[in-house]
């Protein structure tokens, strides 16, 4: 950087790039509400009570609605937390509490943060040759797999963090009382990171909430509302998915009007996620 | 209890997972089984990407052993057998008793075109994402906090990684596809298309019996220029998230020092990238291994043609939408090349994701070490 003075061409250069800098911020939130926009004002067209209270009908031009497809989503969503987020949390725990620089915790934590970042079609290929190929066909407990192979790094990760920002105090207090470690972890430190480790778990619940690639060769998707995992799964967003590729106008507004509901969906997660984890930090603070 | 939560010292009189700290607490049963629980979790997802690497490496080693390295120079996919009328020495169709003979051309699979694809529309992404990126979070860092709206800018940011995937697949190819279609391209054409030098990028060459003839590419908005696009899109709030907090981490003293030695505001911006280089080159990085992983949105708007064509307007293929839109019916030698794509797909990543993870890391020991 140049320390001597600066002429009148380099202050209006200057002047110039701070423009440039809002202009692109605003650029960002005007797409932003540009695709939000055309998401939600679409949707809103195509969206009526019968897409909440019918399944597919078969008929693509008068197409019915997305219940199999909506409760589809939360089993497969129920199912991957139900193995995730315990896993994961675990796995957090550990890293954290336990050894955070030994031979597992180091390679563990560098391999989550890696695998946060593999494409889910990925996991979802694997999905299929690890439990599609053996159990010879497409099923709800392979979509749920791969969902949970998404989620736990995501949690493990969160849970970790949360638990290293929970003063050591509470640990040498709860020592201090004669509790052991297991009654330390799970009755002190974790009930007072308990809020930023719920604010994880909905980040992860949310990030899988969202997939398609990982359910396409996996649960593949059904037309019927179904709770038995070892069927062909539907899921909301293979389903959309199929809408929004086919030939049909009325299954598009479909489409449309799951996009509507999908993202309604996430972004109050992500609303709750806030208010959570600054009522958390809130409460770390007053107390 | 109450009394320590009071006072939240952060001090490292004993790390929570240090030696000490073990010692110190009574051990019982329950501590066995936590410990061993844990243990199991962490070394569960070791165990995951042991998986993906061995799973993936050994369902796509027929492909391997069957193309070897021509797998990536290879431009032909082609999943069927073809007939072909057999030519003879003079050039000619070969004919036996009146019927023309035949020969079988075997299924083959090179990842040439859809390498090509990946790397064409994640380039297209960065050019675009980038330098917005980098703007926004110089505004969040410099400019924002003085207007008192660095948060809900930073949160809105952040509402964009929160549309899935399918939801920009359905924008770009219902909003951008059509109109890039019938506006940008045959704006840009109209502009552009009598000027030789940008004759490429609205005529293709093909093979028509044996010759090669140049057509104006049809467009049809489903092409690399709208992948590319939604791609830059979708990577906008990772690099700009990123680059904040890298930005964010330069110390003050680096800021203050140059403003009093008379810099102007963006002489200062600029020693702070410059400063900063190693982690925002890290944030590329990361925006880039998103690009080329993105599957759902890119399948939708991408054309699904594996070709190599050099015009932004011609449909073409990814790694990803080639494996969202053929591995559910591959089979065979098919889906091994499939299997090997996803491998690739799957080592890229990972490279990807180190190289950034070592330039954030290598960024922060830096910035401490300047303390």
């Amino acid at each position: 950087m140049r320390s001597q003075g600066v002429g009148q061409l380099g202050r209006w250069y200057s002047r110039i790039m701070f423009g440039v800098c809002v202009g692109f911020a605003a650029l960002i939130i005007a797409l932003l509400s540009l695709v939000i926009w055309y998401l939600l004002a679409i949707g809103a067209q195509s969206v009526d009570l019968a897409f909440f209270t019918q399944d597919q009908s078969g008929d693509p031009t008068a197409p019915g609605g997305m219940r199999h497809a909506i409760v589809g989503t939360l089993v497969l969503v129920g199912l991957a937390s139900a193995v995730g987020v315990p896993m994961g949390m675990l796995a957090g725990i550990h890293m954290a509490e336990y050894s955070q620089e030994t031979w597992l915790a180091k390679p563990a934590r560098f391999i989550a943060d890696v695998l946060a970042g593999v494409p889910s079609i990925v996991i979802g290929i694997l999905g299929y040759e690890l439990i599609v190929v053996p159990m010879g066909n497409f099923s709800g407990w392979a979509g749920a797999a791969a969902l949970a192979f998404i989620m736990i790094p995501i949690v493990a990760r969160t849970t970790e963090e949360m638990l290293l920002l929970v003063p050591n105090s509470y640990r040498a207090g709860s020592f201090a009382l004669g509790a052991t470690k297991a009654q330390t972890i799970l009755r002190v430190v974790l009930p007072a990171a308990s809020g930023s480790v719920v604010t994880g778990i909905m980040l992860a619940l949310a990030r899988v909430a969202g997939e398609t690639a990982p359910l396409l060769f996996t649960a593949l998707g059904s037309r019927f509302l179904t709770l038995d995992p070892n069927q062909p799964f539907p899921s909301l967003t293979v389903q959309i998915y199929t809408y929004a590729t086919g030939p049909y106008e009325a299954e598009r507004r479909l489409a449309w009007a799951g996009i509507l509901v999908l993202i309604s969906i996430l972004f109050a997660l992500n609303l709750t996620i806030r208010v959570v984890a600054a009522r958390s930090a809130r409460h770390l603070k007053s107390n | 209890m109450s009394q320590a939560a009071s006072h939240p010292d952060r001090g490292p009189a004993i790390p929570p997972g240090s030696p000490t700290a073990a010692r110190r607490a009574k051990t019982g049963l329950g501590d066995l089984a936590l410990g061993i629980m844990a243990r199991f979790g962490a070394a569960s997802i070791i165990f995951m990407l042991t998986a993906l690497l061995f799973v993936l490496f050994t369902a796509a080693l027929p492909s391997v052993r069957q193309f070897g390295a021509n797998f990536f120079i290879s431009t032909q996919w082609r999943v069927n057998t073809l007939e072909k009328p057999a030519i003879g020495p003079d050039g000619r169709v070969l004919k036996e008793d009146g019927e023309t003979v035949m020969t079988t051309i075997p299924p083959a699979f090179g990842a040439l075109p859809t390498i090509y694809g990946t790397a064409v529309t994640s380039f297209i992404a960065l050019v675009v994402a980038v330098p917005l990126s980098f703007g926004a979070a110089i505004f969040i860092v410099r400019v924002a906090p003085r207007w008192k709206i660095a948060g809900p800018i930073s949160f809105l940011i952040e509402l964009l990684a929160a549309i899935p995937s399918i939801a920009y697949g359905l924008w770009g190819l219902y909003v951008l596809a059509p109109f890039l279609r019938d506006w940008v391209a045959p704006t840009l054409q109209k502009v552009l298309g009598d000027i030789p030098a940008f004759r490429w990028m609205f005529f293709e060459t093909i093979t028509i019996a044996g010759r090669l003839q140049e057509r104006p590419i049809a467009f049809t908005g489903r092409d690399m220029l709208c992948g590319g696009l939604i791609l830059a899109i979708m990577i906008l709030p990772i690099i700009t998230a990123v680059a904040r907090d890298v930005l964010r981490a330069v110390p003050r003293a680096q800021i203050e020092g140059s403003l009093a030695l008379g810099a102007t505001w963006w002489q200062s911006c600029w020693g702070m990238l410059r400063y900063a280089r190693a982690g925002l080159f890290g944030a590329v990085v990361l925006g880039l291994a998103r690009a080329a992983g993105e599957t759902m949105a890119i399948t939708m708007v991408i054309g699904n043609n594996n070709q190599i064509a050099a015009s932004p307007f011609a449909p073409a293929q990814t790694m990803a939408s080639l494996l969202a839109s053929e591995f559910r019916e591959a089979a065979g030698l098919h889906r091994a090349a499939l299997l090997e794509v996803a491998l690739v797909l799957l080592i890229m990543s990972l490279i990807f994701n180190v190289v950034a993870r070592w330039l954030f890391v290598g960024g922060q020991s830096r910035s401490a070490a300047a303390h």
